[in-house]
Parts: C-alpha cells; sequence; structure tokens
C-alpha cells in the first residue's frame, strides 16, 4: 500500500496529545491524576494496564508554557475523551 | 387447541420509557396452567398482587386472564399503571384474540392465561402503555397459540442477535474465515491505538499476545474488551504447566479463547481443557516446536476447540521459511471435523489464498496489520482477500 493511500485518521503512529494542566507544577499533575481516575472510576471504566508506567510518565514530563505532551498512537484514544469530558484544553499533534 | 399442558408466548413492544414487555402462559384449567392460576390468585405477594384482567368494571375477559406486575408496585401512581391501562390493554387483546380466532372460542371456558407485565416505573404516557401492553399481549398470545419461535429459528438465531441490554452479539466462533490480530506490542498505548484503527467486523478476532500478557498481566484482555465488547479476544497464554488454574485466570479476565502449549504435560492440557469448559471459554493448543501435533492430539481423550498451527517469530527471521499447512485436513478428521485450525508465522496477504485452500479457519496475523502504517487499510486488504462478510449485513427482520 502506497504512502499516499495511508488513511490518516485510522493510521497508528505516534502522535502528542498536548494537555494544558489546570495548575502549575507538581501539584497540577496530582490533579490531573487524580483528575483521570476519576473519570475511569466514575465512567466504570477497567483502569489501563500501564497506569504504573503513566504516573511515572506524567509526573517526569517537562511542562511547556503550561502544557504537557503525552504519547498516543490513535485521535480517538481514552487519553483524548478524558481530556474532552474533563474540560482540559489539549491539541493533537504529529511527532516530528 | 390446547389438549393439555400449556403454550408460553413472550413479545416485546414500543418504545422506552413505556416499552411494554409480555411473558404469558395458555393453558387448561384442568392442568398446570390451571393450578398455576388459582395459586397464584390466592396466594398474592407485597407489591406484586395478581389481578383477574378486566375489560371494563364487571367485564372479565374469557378465557379467564391473571395479570402479574412483573415490577413491585410502589404506589399508587404504579398501581394506576397496572390496574388501569395496562390491564384493560391486556383484558382487550385476550378478548380479541378470541374474536380472530387466535384464541379456539370452543376453549374460551376451559383455558386459563397468566400474562406476566412489565411497566417501567417512569412510564408516564397512558396512551403508549395502552397500545404497546395490547399490542404485546396479542403478539405474545399468537406466538404461544403458534409455538414461536421453532427450535430451527432459534438455533438459526442465536448466533446472529444482539442483545437489547448488552448491546452486542456474543460470537462462537461459527462463521469461518476469522482474521486473529496479533497484539504482540508491549506498549498498552500503542496497542490502543492498533485496536481503535482496527474495522468493527465480526470477522476479526482479537489475540492479547504472550509478550503482552507478560508485561501487563491477562487483565489486559478485560481492557480489550472494554474498547470492543463485541470482538472474541484470544489469551495467548502458551500454558506449561499448572492448567486450571490459568485457564481459569484467563477465563475470569473475560477471555474467550485461552491458549495452551502443546509441549504441555498431558495432565496439565486435560486440566486446560477441563477449566475452559468450566469458565465458558475455548481452548487452543499452540503446536509452536510442537513436533508432531497429530501425536500430541491422539492423546488427548478431549480435543481442543482450536488447533493453532504456529511458526515461531524467532524462526522466521533467521530462516525466511514458508508456513507448512500440510495436516490440516488430518487434525480435523482426528478431532471429527469438530475443531478450528489456525495457522500463524508469517501470514501476509499473497499467502492468503494459499492457507485457506488448505484448510485453514483462522489466520493469525501480527505485524502485517499492527505495523502498518494504515493498520485499518492493512486488515481490509487481508479480509477483502478473505471473502468475508457480516454474519447479518445482508438480513432483513420481516418475521419478528
Amino acid at each position: 500500500m502506497g504512502e499516499e493511500e495511508v488513511n490518516e485518521e485510522e493510521s497508528v503512529f505516534h502522535k502528542k496529545l498536548k494537555i494544558k494542566l489546570k495548575e502549575k507544577g507538581k501539584e497540577g499533575r496530582i490533579l490531573f491524576l487524580e483528575d483521570y481516575l476519576d473519570y475511569l472510576i466514575r465512567d466504570n471504566k477497567t483502569i489501563p494496564p500501564d497506569f504504573p508506567t503513566f504516573v511515572r510518565e506524567i509526573m517526569g514530563l517537562d511542562e511547556r508554557r503550561g502544557f504537557i505532551h503525552i504519547r498516543i498512537w490513535h485521535e480517538n484514544s481514552e487519553l483524548v475523551n478524558f481530556a474532552k469530558k474533563k474540560d482540559y484544553e489539549y491539541k493533537i499533534d504529529m511527532y516530528d | 387447541m390446547i389438549n393439555g399442558g400449556f403454550l408460553v408466548g413472550e413479545a416485546l413492544v414500543g418504545e422506552e420509557p413505556e416499552i411494554a414487555h409480555i411473558d404469558l402462559i395458555i393453558g387448561n384449567k384442568k392442568d398446570a396452567a390451571g393450578i398455576a392460576f388459582a395459586t397464584s390468585f390466592a396466594q398474592p405477594r407485597q407489591g406484586h398482587t395478581p389481578i383477574l384482567a378486566v375489560i371494563r368494571p364487571n367485564l372479565p375477559a374469557k378465557p379467564s386472564t391473571l395479570l402479574v406486575p412483573k415490577v413491585s408496585i410502589r404506589n399508587l401512581e404504579d398501581a394506576e399503571k397496572m390496574f388501569g391501562p395496562a390491564q384493560s390493554a391486556v383484558a382487550k387483546a385476550v378478548a380479541d384474540a378470541v374474536e380472530e380466532g387466535i384464541i379456539p372460542k370452543a376453549q374460551a371456558e376451559e383455558l386459563v392465561v397468566i400474562v406476566s407485565a412489565f411497566i417501567h416505573p417512569r412510564g408516564k404516557d397512558y396512551q403508549r402503555i395502552y397500545r404497546y401492553n395490547y399490542a404485546a399481549t396479542k403478539l405474545a398470545l399468537t406466538r404461544a397459540m403458534q409455538k414461536f419461535p421453532g427450535i430451527d429459528k432459534i438455533l438459526e438465531e442465536k448466533d446472529k442477535s444482539i442483545h437489547a441490554m448488552i448491546g452486542f452479539r456474543m460470537n462462537n466462533l461459527k462463521k469461518p474465515p476469522y482474521l486473529e490480530v496479533a497484539l504482540d506490542i508491549p506498549d498498552w498505548r500503542r496497542v490502543e491505538g492498533v485496536i481503535r484503527a482496527l474495522p468493527r467486523t465480526d470477522a476479526i478476532i482479537i489475540e492479547a499476545g504472550t509478550p503482552l500478557i507478560k508485561r501487563y498481566g491477562v487483565e489486559v484482555v478485560q481492557k480489550i474488551h472494554q474498547l470492543r465488547p463485541e470482538t472474541v479476544v484470544v489469551a495467548d497464554l502458551k500454558t506449561l504447566d499448572t492448567g486450571n488454574l490459568e485457564a481459569r485466570m484467563a477465563g475470569d479476565a473475560t477471555a474467550d479463547v485461552v491458549g495452551f502449549s502443546g509441549l504441555a504435560p498431558l495432565k496439565t492440557m486435560e486440566k486446560f481443557i477441563e477449566e475452559c469448559k468450566k469458565v465458558g471459554a475455548l481452548s487452543l493448543m499452540d503446536t509452536l516446536n510442537v513436533q508432531d501435533p497429530l501425536e500430541v492430539l491422539k492423546k488427548l481423550p478431549v480435543k481442543p476447540d482450536i488447533i493453532e498451527l504456529h511458526r515461531a517469530i524467532d524462526v522466521e527471521q533467521i530462516q525466511n521459511l514458508e508456513s507448512e499447512w500440510g495436516n490440516i485436513k488430518e487434525i480435523k478428521q482426528m478431532c471429527d471435523n469438530n475443531v478450528l485450525v489456525s495457522v500463524a508465522g508469517g501470514i501476509r496477504v499473497d499467502k492468503v489464498e494459499k492457507a485457506l485452500n488448505a484448510g485453514a479457519d483462522i489466520l493469525v496475523v501480527g505485524r502485517a496489520i499492527t505495523a502498518a502504517k494504515d493498520v485499518n487499510g492493512a486488515a481490509r486488504a487481508f479480509l477483502q482477500r478473505m471473502g468475508v462478510e457480516e454474519v447479518d449485513q445482508f438480513r432483513i427482520m420481516t418475521d419478528f
């Protein structure tokens, strides 16, 4: 299948989910993780299997103008749904 | 004519919240239906008081009809709905059924009807309650008298039906060929991306590969089912010991198919297959590195549901060999043709035809799909070559 035929919506590339934290610093990250757990529990969703890794990743990410950049692989990732539902400012970019 | 015993009918009519769900039995006063009628009539329970269905006060329906509320009557509002529009609708439907010949008029005195009716506590509209319950009762009576559905209809429909409450159809792999997408990538977010990109079709099975399960535990199966509730998920455990324990763990994590290694001790395989039956999952024997799968199968008193002819990823990379599927027919014969055979290892689109011609029911594909730039397109290319269609893509609901 040629490069030009790739369905961008359904392609599985690294994508950046840029989420603006509601508070800066460590407290903002903890609030973010609490919000994420709240979303999962209230929606009766199973905790993602990579949650322990995810916590370490979030706590260790650089903050760029208030945004953290999380790697996702699909535009409908659960993290995107979470960002929408919990009113986080976000955008999705392709990885360079 | 009903000469003995009773007949059973069921119907669901209308839209929520006034939706009517009627279950009923109709039978002779002298038989079980008559005893149930009298017993229920004489023993009212709190919130479920049975009442005679009347067309209007002082005019009960014939055959005598007992209306039993399914949902507890909690207050006067609930009681008014059940004993007002619902019961008069049921009574009118029974009387009309006699007039229309659905129930033989000659038997109007000797038969009884017990109707179990559902009214949602949030149902408000009396017009809808009346009409839905009238239609559902008449339909249920018609079905009872016609002994609908026949067993052949049930056997035909059971694998096609989407349950109203769970919202998806259980797939028990009765309509091969299937495309099994093997998720061997030990990175959940990438796996999630692949799953979301896959086409939604009954022809796709998702395999939680051994590396994925080793990384996250067998609970990953449950998370996959959360993303794709309707899809069959295989837990590729490659169990070598503690057969029943591992099969139970996967079953508890909602796996539909659980895989063990054909290299395991015989006792382990037997326990594994037995446990799979207990938890309602299909058992899969992985023949990776098994010299003679037929010899192993011969020794098993109960055969697995699926045999996977498997070439290792490591071998595939070193030797660049094509898979051999020469003994599929023999394997099927040994299992009385009551087994699915899957083939794994280096399957690409141009190998699909060869594998299917060799008798394969399930094609296991990993990186050819999961590592593709366009996962959806790659999966569709396989499905197209396999010539599969949806279970009821071209079905029109006409009879019920």
